[in-house]
């Protein structure tokens, strides 16, 4: 099933333009899900909200994304989130 | 595959967990390799790990593996206008290291090349759409390895890491997703539609933590879609 729901697309819609509209729907569907999955990877442990983590973790998703749009890095943006995460759990 | 380096060092420590995980369901060690060699999806090995460890029925395995995975749809139609070109056969193969880590990376570097021309001679297309291919195996194939090693060690050494580094490893790959997003977007339905779906995957995840988010994701998405299609429309009319 996983290996069908990957491969279908490639083989019947390779190189395809799609129209703008199915483009954008495609787009944001997939932009959704990586969102979601940053926001279940960072605030939630299997069925439970990580209430004591979550505000560091926030703090650190914050300046990530500022520190990557001024920088236009995601690697820097990553990597100062990474030590921010680190030294909140050293404090904790 | 500098670009992947992110993405192989996020993948150590939550492959090195479902590999402790799976040990601790009651999976032998040739079932934890054969699984993220052929599932190969973090939440969706996850998600069968229960209700194979208590003997559900194979359907039930089965339903829960095929909604967990279904975010690759999408992810693989997007990727697939790139390979043009590219012989089906390869792709039938080559599509099987898609994840969320080897779609976001390549597409946005697709999304910076220019454009081909439309009527662009087939072996110009051909090479381009060969070229796409090697940059996205570089980023699949390497991070599959990553992925199916990194099973395996979990199961074998129950490795335990100290709680902080565990902590800043469970960073790495929200946070780099996190980076490139921001790094690509141009608009402010992408803006609204990321913090959207940031926000609304945890209510979604409470109620339902297999499927909740994913209900949500698609929601969201065609929420803001549906929302962009009916003010372009009523631009249009006034």
């Amino acid at each position: 099933m996983a290996f069908a729901v990957r491969v279908l697309p490639q083989v019947c819609f390779v190189g395809r333009q799609f129209p703008e509209v199915w483009d954008r729907l495609l787009r944001y569907l997939s932009y959704a899900f990586i969102c979601s999955i940053i926001s279940i990877t960072l605030f939630m442990s299997g069925a439970r909200f990580e209430r004591e983590a979550a505000p560091f973790r926030a703090v650190a998703l914050a300046v990530t994304i500022i520190i990557a749009h001024r920088t236009k890095s995601a690697v820097a943006g990553m990597l100062t989130g990474m030590i921010l995460v680190l030294l909140s759990s050293w404090v904790r | 595959m500098k670009a992947a380096i992110p993405i192989w060092i996020a993948f150590v420590p939550s492959s090195l967990a479902w590999g402790i995980a799976a040990h601790a369901h009651g999976l032998t060690l040739d079932e934890v390799i054969l699984m993220s060699a052929w599932v190969y999806s973090g939440p969706g090995q996850f998600a069968v790990l229960v209700p194979l460890a208590e003997g559900k029925s194979a359907l039930q395995v089965v339903v829960a593996g095929f909604l967990m995975n279904l975010r690759f749809l999408p992810m693989s139609a997007a990727l697939a206008p790139f390979f043009r070109g590219v012989n089906r056969t390869v792709l039938f193969f080559s599509s099987h290291v898609i994840s969320a880590s080897s779609f976001i990376v390549p597409y946005f570097q697709f999304q910076k090349e220019p454009a081909g021309e439309p009527n662009e001679p087939a072996p110009a297309r051909s090479t381009a759409g060969y070229g796409r291919l090697a940059f996205f195996l570089g980023v699949g194939a390497t991070s599959f390895t990553v992925w199916v090693v990194g099973t395996a060690a979990g199961f074998t050494a129950a490795l335990g890491f100290p709680p902080g580094f565990e902590e800043a490893m469970k960073f790495i790959l929200p946070g780099y997703f996190a980076g490139l997003l921001v790094v690509e977007m141009k608009s402010l339905t992408m803006v609204l539609l990321c913090a959207l779906s940031l926000i609304a995957a945890i209510p979604g995840a409470l109620v339902n933590p297999r499927w909740g988010w994913l209900v949500t994701a698609i929601g969201t998405a065609i929420l803001v879609w549906g929302w962009e299609q009916w003010s372009l429309h009523a631009s249009k009319s006034s």
